[in-house]
């Protein structure tokens, strides 16, 4: 019998260049338990294709810190795609 | 014992995100006390011209919770660093214009050495990893500033 990977909830957030192209600031989406961080960024890139060439000009982060991008995610995580940072 | 005065230490810093003029006077007076002897303060403000175009204002965005907490790492390490007592670390979101204020910083210390070589650290560390982006508008279009990428961990399995 094969075994059914839950589901859980993420929020997933989208900021500056990443945000206008998208047109999403915040959505919350459901994903098969031990999908990572990369794999969230391939579900966007396939609704939004002109993300996949700001894949390498991009971070990532997890509950607000810098992550991997083979992070897992776990239920509740707060997941935030980020362009490079012009403050100050 | 050293623990306990940097724990208090940053209690007595303020960092803020701001939507209205950033009030430089009231932010030196937060971090001027009797043990110190200096103040140094950094004033990032809307220059007028941006790659030969000229600016006719800027938009500032932030991922704020997250933009506070890597304003804290930074006050963080700038007190593990250098002897230093108070920092204040003020960013300006929204609609700015020609000549105001986007960033100020300050930073007390018994000795200017210290108080210098903070500060400088502060900014330069602020513009790599804070999640605060710059829109440039000018007469004819607008671009987002090109911006430096924050450091981050190569593989989740690296970590210990």
């Amino acid at each position: 019998m094969p075994s059914v990977v839950p589901n859980i909830r993420v929020k997933v957030l989208f900021f500056g260049r990443l945000r206008e192209l998208t047109g999403l600031a915040e959505e919350a989406e459901e994903l098969p338990e031990g999908a990572t961080l990369a794999h969230v960024f391939e579900r966007y890139a396939e609704r939004y294709p002109k993300l996949v060439g700001f894949r390498n000009s991009m971070v990532v982060s997890r509950n607000q810190e810098f992550a991997a991008w083979d992070t897992r995610v776990a239920a509740g995580d707060e997941i935030a795609f980020l362009p490079p940072v012009s403050g100050g | 014992m050293a623990g306990f005065f940097k724990v208090k230490a940053l209690e007595e810093d303020k960092f803020e995100l701001v939507r209205t003029a950033v009030d430089a006077v009231a932010l030196v007076r937060h971090v001027r006390a009797g043990q110190d002897g200096a103040i140094v303060t950094f004033d990032g403000f809307v220059r007028n011209e941006s790659h030969g175009r000229e600016t006719s204002h800027l938009e500032y965005e932030a991922y704020e919770s997250m933009a506070l907490g890597k304003m804290k790492e930074i006050a963080a390490q700038i007190h593990e660093k250098f002897a230093i007592h108070r920092v204040v670390m003020v960013h300006r979101l929204g609609r700015l214009e020609i000549g105001e204020t986007s960033v100020f910083i300050a930073v007390s210390a018994p000795h200017r050495g210290a108080a210098f070589d903070a500060c400088r650290f502060a900014i330069d560390t602020l513009k790599k990893t804070v999640p605060i982006w710059k829109k440039e508008y000018f007469a004819d279009g607008a671009v987002w500033a090109d911006g430096e990428l924050p450091p981050t961990p190569p593989s989740a399995k690296s970590a210990s």
